[in-house]
C-alpha cells in the first residue's frame, strides 16, 4: 500500500441543500437495481458466449428495455436533484427573485414536456395493445414495454412539479448562498 | 419561418437555464405541431415515438457501462498508485508534478471514457500533492481539468460512442483508433505550457524535498492499473469483446481491483457508485432521446438542405468553411456540454461533409477535439468545475492559467485538421 495513506482521494458526497424528498429513495433503489442488472446481463452474455455454444442474444431486447427504464427513473431522480444539463451562467446570477423565476420556469417546462409525453404516449400504448403488436426479439406483447413510457413520464413530471414547489418556497438567502457554495 | 422559431425557442430556453433536454424536446414538439396543422393530432404522435426510438438502441448501452467504469475507477485507488509510479520514473524536480498529472490523466483516459470522472480521480490525488509541493491551487486545477479532457479522445470514449450512433459509416472501433494519436498529441501539447509556466513562475519549489517512491514497489502496486487498458483496448482489438462488453469487463475488473486488491471500495460504496453512475447515464440518455425529437423536426421541416446550400455557395471555400466550423465549435464549447453540441451539430453538418467528401471518422475526431477544449474553457467547463471544487478555488481564478492550455490544445487541433493522417493512420493500419 501507499506510504502516505492520506493521499487517498476524499470523496465528498454531494447532498442537495434544500432537503430532497424521502420518496427519492425509491427512485434511487430502482436505479441501482437496473444498473446492476444491466451490468450482470451483459457480463453473462460474454461468459455464455465464451464457455458454451448457446446464444444469449435474446437478452438484447431486455437490456434495451432496462436502459429505457434507467433513463426515465434516473431522469426523474436527476429532475428532483436538479442535476440535468443546463446553462447556469444566467440562471445562477443576479437577484434572488430573478433566480427564483428562472428556476421555476425551468421546472415548469420540464413538467409540461413530460406531462405532454405521458398523455400522448397513451395513444402509442393503445395502438400497441389494439393491434396486438409483439416485440421483435422475444415475441411478447409490445405494450408490456411501452406501457412504462406514460407511467415513467408521469413520474418525471411529478418530480418536476415537486421541484417547482421546493424552488418556490426556497428563501432568497438560499438562492444567493449558492454563490458561496460554488466559490469557497 | 417555423425553422427560425424552432431555433429561437431552443436558444432562448437554453440561455434562461431550462434543462437542455427539455428545451430541445419542447422546441421540437412545437415545430412538429406547427408544420402538421392539418394532420391528425398535429402529427404529435411522432414525439413519443421518436423519444422511445431514440432511446431504444442497443449501441447506446455502452454509455451507462462506460459511465460506470469511470465511477468505479474514480474510487478504485488506481490513480494514486499510477501517480506514485510516474513520480518514481520521472523523479522530483520543478515542473515534474504537472507532467505526472497530465501523463496519469492520459493513462486514465485509456480506462474510463468521460472527462469529469478522470478529473475527479486525478484531481483527488494530484491537487493535494501539488499544493504540498508549492503549486498554486488554481494552476493545479487548470492542469488537471485540461489533462482530463484528453480522456474523451483516448479510447474508450463516451463522446465517440454518441457520434457513432448519430453517424452511419463511423464505427466505434474505427473512431476509438482514430482518437488515439490526436489524444496523445493533445496531451503532449498540454505538457509544454504546464512545464513552461511552472518554471517561469518558479512554482513547486518544495517539490525536490518530497520523497521519491521506490521504483519496483511502485511498479508492483501500479500493475493492476497498468493492466486495465490492456484488458479493455486489447480485448476490443483482438475481437474478444464489443465496446459494450469491453466496458462491462472493465466494470468487473475495476470492482475486483477496488474491492479485493486495493480495498478502497466497500459494499456501501457500491450502492452509491451504482446510483451515481445510473443518474449520470440517465442525464446523458435523456438528452440523447429528446434531441431525437429535435432532429426529427429538423429533418421533416427540410431546413437542412437550404442551410447547406447557403454555406456551400458562400464563397468561403473548403478551408474557409472548416475554419468557420472550428470557430463555431469552440464558441459552442464555451457554453454547451459535449453531448448537446454533437446532437445539434452533427445532423446539420452531415450534408456539408458529404459535399466536401470529408472523412466522417476524421471529422468526428476534430469534433471531439473541440468538445474536449470546451470541457475546460470557462465559463461553462465541466472538468474545470470538478477540479476547481477539489482545489477549492473559484473557477474565475483559473482563467490566467487555463487559457494557455486552451491555446496549446487548439494548436494541436489545427495540426489534426491540417494532417488528417494523424487521426486516420491508425484505423487504416488496424483495418477498420
Amino acid at each position: 500500500m501507499s506510504s502516505e495513506p492520506t493521499d487517498e482521494p476524499q470523496h465528498t458526497h454531494r447532498r442537495t441543500p434544500d432537503g430532497e424528498p424521502r420518496s427519492l429513495r425509491f427512485d434511487d433503489a430502482c436505479i441501482v437495481v437496473t444498473m446492476a442488472l444491466l451490468a450482470l446481463i451483459t457480463f453473462a452474455n460474454v461468459l455464455v458466449r465464451y464457455f458454451t455454444d448457446a446464444s444469449f442474444a435474446w437478452t438484447e431486447e431486455i437490456s434495451v428495455f432496462l436502459m429505457i427504464v434507467l433513463a426515465m427513473v434516473g431522469g426523474s431522480a436527476a429532475v428532483a436533484r436538479d442535476t440535468h444539463i443546463r446553462i447556469e451562467f444566467f440562471a445562477e446570477s443576479g437577484s434572488a427573485a430573478r433566480r427564483r423565476r428562472l428556476a421555476q420556469l425551468g421546472a415548469m417546462l420540464v413538467a409540461l414536456l413530460f406531462a405532454f409525453i405521458a398523455v400522448i404516449s397513451v395513444r402509442m400504448v393503445w395502438d400497441d395493445w389494439r393491434y396486438e403488436e409483439t416485440s421483435p426479439g422475444i415475441g411478447v406483447p409490445q405494450w408490456w414495454y411501452s406501457i412504462w413510457l406514460p407511467l415513467l413520464s408521469a413520474l418525471i413530471s411529478a418530480r418536476a412539479i415537486g421541484l417547482y414547489r421546493r424552488r418556490s418556497r426556497q428563501s432568497d438567502a438560499q438562492y444567493l448562498a449558492r454563490d458561496e457554495e460554488r466559490a469557497p | 419561418m417555423i425553422a427560425t422559431l424552432l431555433f429561437t425557442a431552443f436558444v432562448v430556453f437554453m440561455f434562461l437555464g431550462v434543462p437542455i433536454g427539455a428545451a430541445l424536446g419542447l422546441a421540437g414538439a412545437a415545430a412538429i405541431a406547427l408544420a402538421n396543422q392539418d394532420a391528425q393530432w398535429f402529427g404529435l404522435l411522432a414525439v413519443p415515438q421518436n423519444f422511445y426510438a431514440g432511446l431504444g438502441k442497443y449501441p447506446l448501452l455502452a454509455i451507462p457501462m462506460f459511465v460506470l467504469v469511470g465511477s468505479i475507477f474514480d474510487r478504485s485507488g488506481v490513480a494514486l498508485r499510477l501517480v506514485n509510479f510516474a513520480v518514481a520514473i520521472v523523479g522530483r524536480g520543478p515542473g515534474m508534478l504537472p507532467l505526472v498529472a497530465i501523463s496519469v490523466a492520459m493513462f486514465m483516459g485509456g480506462i474510463s471514457g468521460s472527462g469529469p470522472a478522470t478529473a475527479a480521480a486525478v484531481g483527488g490525488v494530484m491537487i493535494a500533492a501539488m499544493s504540498r509541493a508549492g503549486y498554486p491551487a488554481a494552476f493545479s486545477a487548470s492542469v488537471v481539468a485540461a489533462a482530463s479532457s484528453t480522456d474523451i479522445l483516448i479510447p474508450p470514449s463516451i463522446a465517440f460512442i454518441v457520434y457513432s450512433v448519430l453517424v452511419s459509416g463511423a464505427s466505434v472501433p474505427a473512431l476509438f483508433a482514430a482518437g488515439m494519436f490526436p489524444g496523445v498529441l493533445a496531451g503532449l501539447a498540454l505538457i509544454i505550457p504546464a512545464v513552461w509556466l511552472s518554471r517561469r513562475h518558479r512554482m513547486g519549489q518544495n517539490e525536490s524535498s518530497e520523497p521519491r517512491p521506490p521504483f519496483w514497489r511502485s511498479l508492483r502496486e501500479a500493475s493492476w492499473g497498468l493492466l486495465a487498458p490492456v484488458v479493455i483496448l486489447g480485448g476490443m482489438r483482438m475481437g474478444w469483446f464489443t465496446p459494450t462488453e469491453a466496458a462491462v469487463v472493465a466494470v468487473f475488473y475495476g470492482l475486483f481491483v477496488g474491492m479485493v486488491v486495493h480495498r478502497t471500495i466497500g459494499l456501501r460504496d457500491l450502492y452509491e457508485i451504482l446510483r451515481e453512475a445510473g443518474e449520470l447515464s440517465a442525464v446523458i440518455l435523456i438528452v440523447v432521446s429528446l434531441a431525437g425529437i429535435f432532429a426529427f423536426s429538423l429533418s421533416t421541416l427540410g431546413v437542412i438542405d437550404p442551410v447547406t446550400n447557403a454555406i456551400v455557395h458562400s464563397g468561403l471555400g473548403e478551408w474557409g468553411v472548416m475554419g468557420c466550423i472550428l470557430v463555431l465549435l469552440l464558441i459552442m464549447g464555451m457554453f454547451l456540454d459535449g453531448i448537446s453540441i454533437m446532437l445539434i451539430f452533427v445532423p446539420l453538418m452531415m450534408p456539408i461533409l458529404r459535399h466536401y467528401q470529408w472523412d466522417v471518422v476524421w471529422f468526428g475526431t476534430i469534433l471531439v477535439l473541440c468538445i474536449a477544449i470546451g470541457q475546460f474553457t470557462p465559463p461553462m467547463a465541466v472538468n474545470l468545475m470538478v477540479s476547481s471544487k477539489i482545489a477549492q478555488v473559484r473557477m474565475e481564478s483559473t482563467t490566467r492559467w487555463v487559457l494557455w492550455m486552451v491555446l496549446a490544445m487548439t494548436l494541436a487541433t489545427l495540426l489534426v485538421v491540417a494532417f488528417p493522417q494523424i487521426s486516420l493512420w491508425l484505423p487504416a493500419k488496424l483495418g477498420y
